[in-house]
């Protein structure tokens, strides 16, 4: 199922949602408008996982246009928040405390139609841990009446644009002045080196294998991380590296109210789609995925050469087999399926199927004719087998 | 190393006398190891004799397992493996299978964890291990000398079964070249089975899925994994066959020319073509082509974009103008439309056409609750990726908001025939219409039988010897070929018309169908070779049933018949859909036949008629034994006064009694006399007495044995009852039976015959001699392809060519579940064999004597002592003599026994039919012997629950045999255990192996199936052996005197107050009732 198609995505316009296309592997890119709809709780593992899925190969789509954000506009919910919402008296401001205390919004930014909004209401703590985690990150790193307000400006929409893309989170964020802002936030990557390791420690760890070849997250992910020196979620101001283009944003304090509302977009993003992080982190989810599957087939293929492409069954090869001692009570038993195998000996109904699914050599200059000889190579062993059969 | 001799433990508790080597006694396994086959052997017999050097060179610390052996008589290197096993304090414990063998209860041999142990081994190389493979299972399920085959491991039939898979595989060109790479980054080329496809991946699932533990406890590096172990296997013998057939064909001459460091591509095929795997290349060219083929492969797994959602094309006939009566004339102007949708994967009935998503100009759509995001931008991609396979389809990225593209009648076809089949397995959705690839859509060749019309079973049929010898199989019937397409028959002119047209798409009459140029040849030279005229009617019902396109160069796309022959065909359902006029129970037949039994009575009536030899194979129970003495009752009150000749039947011994008692019973009018024992007629004597009866019984031993005597009766009909005992063609009873001389047939047997391929070649060429061909040539035809590959094809083909003479009826058919009452209660009358006559008549003798010479108390207590053993005796020798004790680990021979022999015959026919079965006996010590006996010879876990078994384990039996699983059966209990508080209605069957005399205990036991809960008929089998006080006490239950009173009240002390000749009477063995041989 999973492909590589990191080469024909790289030509396109990188201005809107370009991903990866495959079926279950995470997306380098994301597309936040369609996909926000409806979602509401960040847990929901199929759920999640449709929202991913969309993309488009052709026609490469034009940067940000209003056609598109009109489009977005009509599959928006209704404003879950207005300025008008209940007031709570400022505290001292505590440990994840500022999700559920709101002030009174003095933000008056220049409305947006159709922006990204903030599913997160004034009060509500985060369904992901990862969402959490990043929003004390962010918390922690600005003052709080600018954290406060970029929070603000996330649930008002002001987010016209949103992309995770090439490592990088990119936001254009409409702010009191005429033109957006545009907002970057990165991670440190991690370096080749540790991205052989943490795949090595993986692979050991059958649970993880079997829940990242589903692109799933596994819930004690960063036990994988710490031993290595290695986080695999910010969670400390210092482990963003937010960029606006606004007045106000500074290398000494990096936290303006469009990273904060940029970060806050990001968290929830990431809790809904946790395998993006990989992304951010310089490892895209897929190469993560063909590298456990490699290193998995390496553990188990043996010193010896493995193939250059790993077959995939689902149902069968992505999991790991439970150890041998749990299957004593039954270990010598032939489960009943295989009496329902069948393994009709035939000719196929159209000669060489696989052959003229795959198309020409993929050595196009080369000259020799190599399907041709396929082919034939092809009759023969089908042949052999049914003479064979029927000695 | 060598083998350890002083293993303790299991070990030595298995360790049989010392024998010729018994392979039975032996299990086989199969593990893959290294690029090669494995096979090793656990060993049931003591095991000095057998080779069991493992040289244990390697500095392994695995423990030498105590009784593996190298296998006896398979060719190969031998070597060895380890394996971790389940093991008991470091001694292996065996396998479920050696367990079986040696009739060990699988509970006693608890192992909690797994040892690495060494285990000898022949290994066999990756090109020949499915064959060697196969002929193992072959021989085990096939050859009737059990002992001189291996008992199979299921690692066996593990690695059997995907060694057929990647048969399949091949056969359908399912194997892709891979390229594989090392570490060091050299290049390796290798066959490589393609497993990913949606169909190849659910056969792939059910085999995994059903590995069982043993096939991966090799110690490598695989760490056990499923997977990789099956992968590994299916990929190396895979390569190994491919790479053979290269070098058969010498594949590689076709590169040796060319340079492979000018072309990859050559340097590729150096790798799949030659012996070797190497793939010459450069080593900075290597990472460039290991990505290229990559990329090409990993193609076969792209299934684009969505998986909610696929891409789908619908191709459209253009709208015919009017209603053309003729074959159209071809207008290359009309074309066809192949349009776009998108199609939800989960509902495919929710489907969006491409006109329909360009007006919707949203980014997301839910439609009957599922959500399609992006719905243009998702069509544009799917349509590019199958342009990619289809080039027309490129016309359409053109456009701006494409719904379809336009093709030509040629260019339809060549999509419907070569595109749409590699669309589909790509993952694209592909609607074709109705008529494509239907039967009816198609030309071939339709075969018309004309038969006289026949009265079928009329009144006024009079004589029934009338109809019978003339027709048949072997009848000559009028025939002649036809053309058509479909239900079409096309006349001569229409055909030349259509062969004119050179058109693969054509309209007839309104309808579209496939013409394809190879059929038109074929069907013009198969008219001209085949006129018509006559053939045999089995010949015919061959070619119309069971060819195919390969013998007659065109498809026979079926036959039609006229007359009787009509009615023979009847329908696809087999003899069950025939119309039959109903016949009524016969007046002299005392009883009433069920509807269903009527019916039955009829049909063999309607068979026999018309010549043919017919099968009745109604579930046990549905009264078989009714039928067929109905059916002799019929023929004689239809006869009048003309004798009616003489019917021979051929049973297994254990049955002659009840055969007997049920004839006596429901046809007293017919003259019956038993051939067999030691009293029986010879020579003249028998032939005259047999040509005056109606029913002569006798057994499948005698029949062979007295052949010649047998074939003096001027025959009527021969009837072999449990017709499997004639499974195995080439021996010596079934070809006796075969060989009498006898115009009709009829063979009834309660197993699903369909089923098992071997049995159903024997009773049909019994039935309908040469109707099925050769046995050589059938098992290639037929058995092979459906035994090894389940080929379901084949099996529609074999079932529409025997169903014609089968009637099988099911308990659950609703035709005859509502003719059975909810409860059937039959005595199986069974016989002494000589070993238990000859105990039973000493221990009378000596209890006579000896009660003669006491009184009182101890007189008493002599008598009851005897009737203990007596009952014991009947039971099964061993349960008197106590010389086959089955706890420790004896076998038990079940031919010293009448009752054993018969429970084995029916407790195997109703597992057949995938039923359970309550065994109920007064004795535990009984109990342990059927238990024991039972696994051995069922190969199944029997449960037993009696009054020791702990409260916990009886509640996890009850448990086990309720959930029905099919791995156990058989729960055996002792009365006293079995009595209350039970509910056990996953049985359908009850057994009373030995009698309490008191109808009510045995009832309630009985119960414990037949209760509220339970939804099916139960039947009630009470075991009593003829001659002995069994059937003296049955005798006097049933005639509800004042001493059945007694009796019922008071168990057997009643017995202990008679004087000793009343006891002589009751207890004496009467003759004739003896089994005399097997």
């Amino acid at each position: 199922m999973s492909k590589d198609k990191s080469d024909s995505a790289e030509p396109h316009d990188q201005g809107i949602a370009e991903s990866s296309n495959s079926g279950d592997a995470p997306k380098k890119a994301v597309k936040q408008s369609a996909s926000k709809a409806t979602k509401k709780t960040a847990t929901k593992k199929p759920a999640a996982k449709k929202t991913t899925r969309k993309v488009s190969k052709k026609p490469p789509p034009p940067p940000p246009a209003p056609p598109r954000e009109g489009r977005v506009m009509n599959v928006s919910s209704k404003p879950t928040l207005s300025a008008s919402v209940p007031i709570a008296p400022k505290k001292i401001k505590p440990q994840y405390a500022s999700f559920r205390s709101s002030r009174k919004s003095l933000v008056n930014p220049r409305r947006v139609r159709g922006g990204v909004k903030l599913k997160l209401k004034v009060g509500e703590s985060p369904a992901s841990w990862v969402t959490q985690r990043l929003l004390r990150a962010a918390e922690t790193g600005a003052e709080n009446a600018i954290y406060n307000d970029g929070l603000e400006y996330a649930r008002l929409g002001q987010t016209k644009r949103l992309t995770i893309e090439d490592e990088l989170c990119e936001g254009i964020i409409q702010g009191r002045s005429d033109k957006p802002y545009t907002t970057t936030l990165s991670l440190e990557k991690f370096s080749v080196e540790s991205q052989e390791q943490i795949i090595s420690a993986m692979a050991n760890q059958v649970r993880y294998t079997a829940k990242l070849l589903a692109s799933e997250l596994p819930s004690n992910i960063e036990d994988v991380f710490a031993p290595l020196g290695l986080k695999l979620f910010p969670a400390e101001p210092e482990d963003i590296k937010p960029v606006c283009s606004c007045p106000d944003w500074s290398e000494e304090q990096p936290w303006c109210k469009h990273t904060v509302c940029l970060t806050s977009l990001l968290a929830e993003k990431l809790g809904d789609d946790p395998m993006a992080i990989f992304g951010l982190r310089g490892m895209p989810g897929q190469e993560l995925i063909d590298g456990l599957r490699q290193k998995r087939a390496v553990g188990v293929q043996g010193p010896g050469p493995s193939p250059v492409l790993l077959q995939h069954v689902p149902g069968v090869s992505d999991l790991t087999s439970p150890p041998l001692e749990d299957s004593i009570e039954q270990f010598w038993e032939l489960g009943s399926e295989i009496y329902d195998l069948d393994t009709p000996i035939e000719p196929p109904p159209v000669n060489c199927v696989l052959l003229r699914r795959l198309g020409p050599s993929p050595f196009i200059d080369a000259k020799f004719p190599l399907i041709g000889l396929m082919a034939t190579c092809y009759q023969l062993i089908g042949e052999k087998v049914i003479e064979e059969e029927s000695e | 190393m060598l083998f350890n001799d002083d293993a303790v433990g299991v070990a030595s508790v298995i360790n049989m006398p010392v024998q010729e080597a018994d392979l039975s006694s032996m299990v086989i396994h199969a593990n893959w190891a290294d690029g090669a086959l494995h096979l090793w052997c656990e060993s049931g017999n003591s095991s000095s004799d057998l080779e069991l050097g493992v040289s244990d060179s390697s500095e392994s610390n695995a423990i030498v397992h105590s009784f593996a052996c190298r296998p006896i008589g398979i060719e190969g290197k031998e070597s060895s493996l380890i394996l971790r096993l389940p093991s008991s304090s470091e001694t292996p414990v065996p396998s479920a299978a050696l367990s079986r063998v040696m009739g060990r209860d699988t509970d006693e041999d608890h192992a909690a964890v797994l040892t690495e142990f060494r285990v000898p081994s022949i290994e066999i190389d990756a090109v020949s291990a499915g064959q060697v493979l196969e002929t193992l299972v072959e021989q085990a399920d096939h050859n009737e000398n059990e002992s001189s085959v291996y008992t199979i491991g299921s690692g066996v039939r593990y690695f059997v079964a995907a060694s057929r898979l990647a048969s399949h595989l091949m056969a359908g060109h399912r194997v892709v070249p891979m390229l594989l790479q090392d570490a060091q980054g050299s290049l390796t080329a290798g066959w490589w089975p393609w497993l990913s496809d949606d169909k190849t991946a659910v056969r792939v699932n059910k085999l995994v899925r059903s590995m069982p533990g043993v096939a991966r406890a090799v110690v490598d590096e695989h760490a056990h994994d499923a997977w990789s172990m099956t992968t590994e296997f299916l990929a190396g013998i895979t390569d190994a066959r491919c790479r053979q057939t290269m070098i058969i064909e010498d594949m590689f001459d076709t590169v040796e020319d060319a340079d492979p460091d000018a072309d990859p591509q050559v340097a590729w095929l150096h790798g799949l073509l030659d012996k070797t795997e190497e793939v010459p290349s450069v080593a900075g060219q290597r990472a460039d082509i290991a990505r290229k083929v990559r990329r090409w492969i990993s193609e076969l797994e792209d299934r684009g974009e969505s998986s909610a959602w696929r891409f789908g094309l619908r191709i459209a006939e253009p709208i015919s103008e009017g209603l053309a009566a003729d074959i159209a004339k071809p207008d290359e102007t009309v074309l066809w439309s192949l349009s776009f949708f998108l199609q939800s994967v989960d509902d495919e009935e929710v489907v969006l056409r491409a006109s329909d998503i360009w007006l919707i100009s949203r980014e997301r759509i839910v439609i009957q609750g599922l959500t399609l995001e992006n719905p243009q931008e998702l069509l544009m991609a799917e349509l590019g990726r199958a342009s990619r396979h289809y080039k027309r389809l490129e016309d359409a990225l053109e456009g701006s908001e494409p719904i379809e593209v336009l093709i030509d009648s040629q260019e339809a076809y060549k999509f419907l025939r070569e595109i749409k089949p590699i669309l589909e397995e790509q993952g694209f959705a592909v609607q074709s219409p109705p008529w494509w690839e239907s039967p009816t859509g198609r030309l071939g060749a339709r075969l018309r039988i004309e038969s006289d019309p026949a009265d079928m079973l009329g009144e006024e049929s009079g004589d029934p010897d009338a109809a019978g010898p003339q027709l048949g199989l072997n009848t000559l019937i009028g025939y002649h070929w036809e053309i058509a397409i479909g239900d079409t028959t096309l006349t001569l002119n229409e055909f030349e018309q259509l062969a004119q047209q050179n058109a693969p798409l054509v309209r007839i009459g309104g309808k579209w169908v496939e013409i394809r140029p190879e059929d038109v040849e074929n069907a013009v030279s198969f008219i001209g070779e085949n006129p018509g005229g006559e053939m045999e009617l089995g010949e015919a019902m061959q070619l119309a049933l069971a060819s195919d396109a390969s013998q007659t160069g065109l498809a026979v796309t079926g036959v039609e018949a006229t007359g009787w022959v009509a009615s023979l065909l009847g329908g696809d359902t087999g003899g069950a859909s025939i119309e039959l006029p109903k016949l009524e129970t016969p007046e002299t037949f005392q009883g009433t036949l069920r509807p269903y039994q009527a019916r039955g009575m009829s049909w063999m009536v309607f068979m026999e008629r018309f010549g043919f030899g017919a099968c009745l194979a109604d579930d046990m129970g549905l009264g078989k034994t009714i039928q067929l003495l109905a059916l002799m009752t019929h023929e004689r009150i239809e006869a009048g006064d003309e004798k009616v000749g003489p019917t021979l039947l051929i049973v297994p011994m254990s049955v002659i009694g009840n055969w007997m008692k049920e004839a006596q019973k429901f046809a007293p009018s017919l003259k019956v006399m038993v051939h067999h024992g030691i009293d029986r007629l010879l020579d003249e004597e028998f032939t005259k007495k047999a040509q005056d009866c109606d029913l002569i019984l006798t057994t499948y031993a005698l029949a062979h044995r007295d052949n010649e005597l047998i074939n003096t009766v001027n025959w009527t009909r021969m009837v072999l009852d449990e017709a499997q005992f004639i499974k195995n063609p080439a021996a010596k009873q079934s070809q006796a039976v075969r060989g009498i001389k006898v115009p009709r047939r009829i063979a009834l047997t309660g197993t699903p015959v369909e089923n098992r391929l071997s049995e159903l070649w024997s009773i049909m060429d019994f039935l309908n001699p040469g109707y099925l061909g050769s046995a050589g040539g059938f098992r290639k035809k037929f058995s092979l392809p459906i035994e090894r590959h389940r080929d379901q094809n084949k099996m529609g083909k074999l079932r529409s060519m025997v169903s014609p003479f089968i009637l099988r009826r099911v308990k659950t058919d609703p035709s005859v579940v509502s003719d059975l009452p909810e409860k059937i209660e039959s005595k199986e009358w069974c016989a002494l064999t000589p070993e238990q006559a000859k105990l039973y008549e000493g221990c009378v003798q000596r209890m006579l004597s000896d009660v003669d010479e006491s009184e009182g108390i101890h007189r008493r207590g002599l008598v009851l002592a005897a009737l203990i053993k007596l009952k014991q005796i009947c039971n099964h020798p061993a349960q008197m003599l106590k010389d086959a004790d089955p706890q420790f680990g004896k076998t038990i021979d079940p031919m010293r026994s009448g009752k054993c022999v018969r429970l084995l015959e029916q407790v195997s026919e109703l597992i057949s039919e995938g039923d359970q079965a309550l065994v109920f006996t007064q004795f535990r010590q009984m109990g342990h012997i059927l238990s024991t006996m039972l696994r051995h010879e069922l190969g199944k876990d029997v449960l037993f629950l009696h009054g020791g078994t702990p409260q916990g384990k009886r509640q996890k039996m009850i448990d086990e045999f309720q959930e029905a699983t099919g791995k156990t059966p058989i729960l055996l209990l002792s009365l006293k255990a079995g009595g209350v508080g039970l509910n056990l209605t996953a049985a359908t069957h009850v057994f009373h192996f030995d009698r309490w005399w008191n109808p009510a205990v045995e009832n309630q036991a009985t119960d414990r199936a037949y209760r509220i809960g339970q939804t099916r008929t139960v039947q009630v089998h009470k075991y009593i052996v003829r001659g002995t006080l069994e059937e003296r006490i049955d005798e006097m239950i049933e005639s509800k005197t004042e001493l059945a009173e007694n009796i019922i009240g008071h168990g057997e002390r009643w017995l202990t107050d008679l004087g000793t000749d009343k006891l002589r009477e009751l207890l004496t063995l009467r003759a004739d009732t003896i089994a005399d041989e097997h």
